[in-house]
């Protein structure tokens, strides 16, 4: 076999079907996740060897059928209508439910495509006693049958090998029938199949792998424990943050002050040096200390999924998401969002009614993001020591979390209002399949972790680098001859004489900040956002913050070190110490700080999340509502705290 | 009947569905005409509900529950 052949399969199955851990470990890390505009949002792709040829590999979303019921079955659909002849689909079942994971299965088959059948979850065949003659099963579906252990990575060497030796079969499971319904169909199809599970498997003892799940659910679902534990798991992952994050965040941030120190001791003074200080290493670090946080979140978001545990807080609360116009399935977008609205969005594809569907989305951006964590840590830090603590909680964590609800109960009154204003006929559902507890499959949440942090610190970072250089040129430059104006003025003799030459340099800096091109544009923005409180400082963040919401820090970072020659102090202290230009003041009083905190819990302000709604509406309309609603309720919001602390 | 009539802990045979997008969904999810289905557990607001057939899980709303003809099993 040459070295340029390659391969292409396609991976689908049912939901809970442990195709995620196939994937994982046929692919390793050599795999994509588009969770980006610009790159393919509907699917992961990756690539792996068998010996020298190279195999591309494509992972659906989990579907029971090809009869879509939500956007997320269209996509699988969709996929698999357009695969070819030489692509091979892999079907991925759970061994210990084959009567109703083989449905897909025969209408894949139908459609003329090519199958290698996966059975997965052996193990806990094994363990309910119950077996599957496997040579007879292949015989009768006349398909090549693989039974894996993806948990443990058992059978992926026999499923390589019968990748590559795979050959071209003709198949079909039922006669072409075309007067039949798609109920009839199904009905005859499954009909088919459980004579063929009847004929194949043979049953020495109970399954009992429901047991335990009903002993939980009992706890779980309850009505008042229920509720208890999943407020109480909220809780714990808003302080495991905070407490756990705090740590490596120092870490990062004293090693960054160190790195801007060498770079600016170490190379010769010039714009160079200033460009790679100033704009390159204030911005970079302004994205990698929150790295610790988004992966914790990341992290604990991912057990609740993969344990099982989702599901039931959907059961939970689906009656009382169902007033404000949402659904059960809306806990997970809602959930997810306050890592990042852009996969919460797309996760919003299970909901199979439309006007839930996109009610769920268009509310999702109010819950605050982990891009908002930044902006929400520097500011609290400001007018809330680290040390101080209300009881055994964490002032800081307390007050983030209480910003996180703000932006809950938001979403929810939102929500209740859009209900009111769409208009929509079709009846809503809710199916959701309660899945079996089971412990998390650890390497998929390392896997889920790397790729959320990789998709932040590269996709989102390119844009903050860009961002902090072209900062870094327009607070560095402006019209020259407002320029040459501030040195002469220090040029003067009897100024001099007043001030030692530091002072001097301060001076200019900050004046020659006002007369730049940012200056400029932050002071044309002022007085619309004067009435908040904010300053042209704030307003130029405000207008960066745009392109996303990690960028206020970054951009508060390069304001603030033009003018601090030797860096020695971190953002934090010299925000502290900032003075407003027109009343002489700390700027960051209390007013102006919650007023700036309350805006960016509301202003919808990400670029990519935009991009992602206009997708996945199909429409320009939606987006733009989302900006001017979500901008009405920061300003107004933020207008009104500004008075009240004041 | 219909399966939202049940109590928690009975059972039914499915007779119909009579919505067929539902009725799609739920022979999907294991749920097929001619088996037995038991109401497993009402959620604490009272709706959704969570029924099973064999080793199948899955909660659906009462409104879709009324959509399933079923003959009780005593």
């Amino acid at each position: 076999m040459s070295e340029n052949t390659s391969k292409n399969i396609i991976l689908i199955g049912n939901p809970n079907t442990g195709k995620s851990s196939l994937f994982n470990s046929l692919t390793g890390l050599n795999q994509k996740t588009g969770n980006f505009p610009g790159v393919t949002v509907d699917k992961k792709t990756g690539v792996f060897y068998i010996d020298q040829t190279k195999v591309k590999i494509t992972d659906l979303p989990g579907t029971y059928s090809l009869n879509p019921n939500s956007e997320d079955e269209k996509v699988a659909k969709k996929h698999i209508e357009e695969a070819t002849i030489n692509d091979i689909i892999i079907v991925v079942t759970d061994a210990t439910n084959l009567k109703r994971n083989l449905l897909l299965y025969t209408q894949i088959i139908d459609q003329g495509k090519q199958v290698i059948l996966v059975l997965n979850m052996m193990d806990l065949l094994q363990k309910n006693k119950h077996e599957i003659d496997i040579t007879k099963l292949s015989k009768l579906l006349n398909c090549p049958i693989i039974p894996i252990n993806a948990r443990i990575g058992k059978g992926i060497e026999e499923l390589k090998f019968a990748i590559n030796n795979y050959k071209i079969k003709k198949n079909n499971f039922i006669e072409n029938n075309h007067t039949s319904n798609p109920v009839d169909e199904t009905m005859l199809r499954l009909n088919k199949i459980n004579q063929i599970v009847i004929d194949c498997l043979t049953k020495n003892g109970e399954d009992k792998s429901y047991l335990l799940t009903k002993k939980i659910d009992n706890i779980i679902t309850h009505k008042f424990y229920g509720y208890l534990i999943f407020i109480g798991i909220l809780f714990f992952i808003f302080q495991a943050i905070f407490a756990w994050s705090a740590y490596p965040m120092n870490l990062i941030e004293t090693g960054f002050l160190w790195l801007s120190n060498v770079v600016s001791n170490g190379l010769p003074k010039g714009v160079l040096n200033d460009l790679l200080v100033n704009g390159i290493i204030a911005g970079l670090g302004g994205i990698v200390i929150f790295i610790p946080q988004i992966a914790i979140l990341f992290a604990l978001i991912t057990i609740l999924e993969d344990t099982g545990y989702m599901a039931r807080v959907s059961f939970l609360m689906d009656r009382i998401l169902r007033q404000f116009g949402l659904n059960g399935k809306s806990i997970i977008p809602l959930l997810s969002s306050t890592a990042c609205a852009i996969p919460a969005i797309m996760s919003a594809r299970t909901i199979s009614n439309y006007k839930e569907r996109l009610i769920t989305i268009m509310v999702a951006p109010l819950i605050s993001c982990s891009a908002r964590i930044p902006v929400y840590t520097i500011l609290i830090a400001l007018v809330v020591p680290q040390d101080s603590y209300f009881g055994i909680f964490n002032m800081q964590g307390l007050l983030i979390m209480g910003l996180y609800l703000l932006g809950f109960v938001a979403a929810i009154l939102s929500a209740w209002v859009m209900k009111l204003i769409i208009k929509s006929k079709q009846q809503s559902t809710f199916t959701l399949e309660m899945p079996i507890y089971r412990a998390p499959r650890w390497s998929n949440i390392g896997f889920e972790i790397f790729s959320k942090v990789k998709i932040f610190l590269f996709d989102a970072g390119k844009i903050i680098i860009a961002i902090s250089i072209i900062l870094w040129v327009l607070s560095s430059y402006g019209p020259d001859k407002n320029f040459k104006k501030i040195t002469d003025k220090y040029a003067t003799e009897s100024i001099q004489q007043q001030y030692s030459k530091q002072e001097i340099n301060a001076f200019v800096a900050a004046e020659k900040l006002e007369a730049s091109y940012a200056g400029i544009i932050g002071k044309t923005i002022e007085p619309v956002i004067r009435p908040l409180g904010f300053d042209w400082k704030i307003g130029i963040s405000l207008v960066t913050s745009f392109a996303a919401r990690e960028v206020f820090v970054g951009t508060m970072a390069t304001l603030y070190s033009v003018g601090d020659e030797n860096n020695t102090k971190s953002i934090r202290e010299k925000m502290m110490t900032a003075i407003d230009h027109q009343t002489g003041k700390k700027i960051y009083t209390k007013a102006t700080t919650f007023s700036l905190l309350i805006f960016y819990v509301f202003a919808m302000q990400c670029m990519a999340t935009l991009a992602i709604v206009y997708r996945e509406t199909n429409s320009i309309k939606w987006p733009i509502i989302q900006v001017v609603y979500m901008g009405a309720l920061a300003y107004i919001s933020s207008f009104l705290v500004y008075n009240i602390f004041s | 009947m219909t399966l939202d009539q049940l109590i928690e802990n009975e059972s039914g045979i499915i007779k119909q569905i009579n919505d067929e997008s539902l009725a799609i969904q739920l022979l999907a999810m294991g749920f097929l005409i001619g088996e037995e289905v038991k109401l497993e557990r009402v959620a604490p607001l009272n709706d959704p509900i969570l029924i099973t057939s064999g080793t199948n899980h899955i909660s659906i709303r009462k409104i879709d529950a009324k959509n399933i003809d079923i003959e009780k099993i005593r």
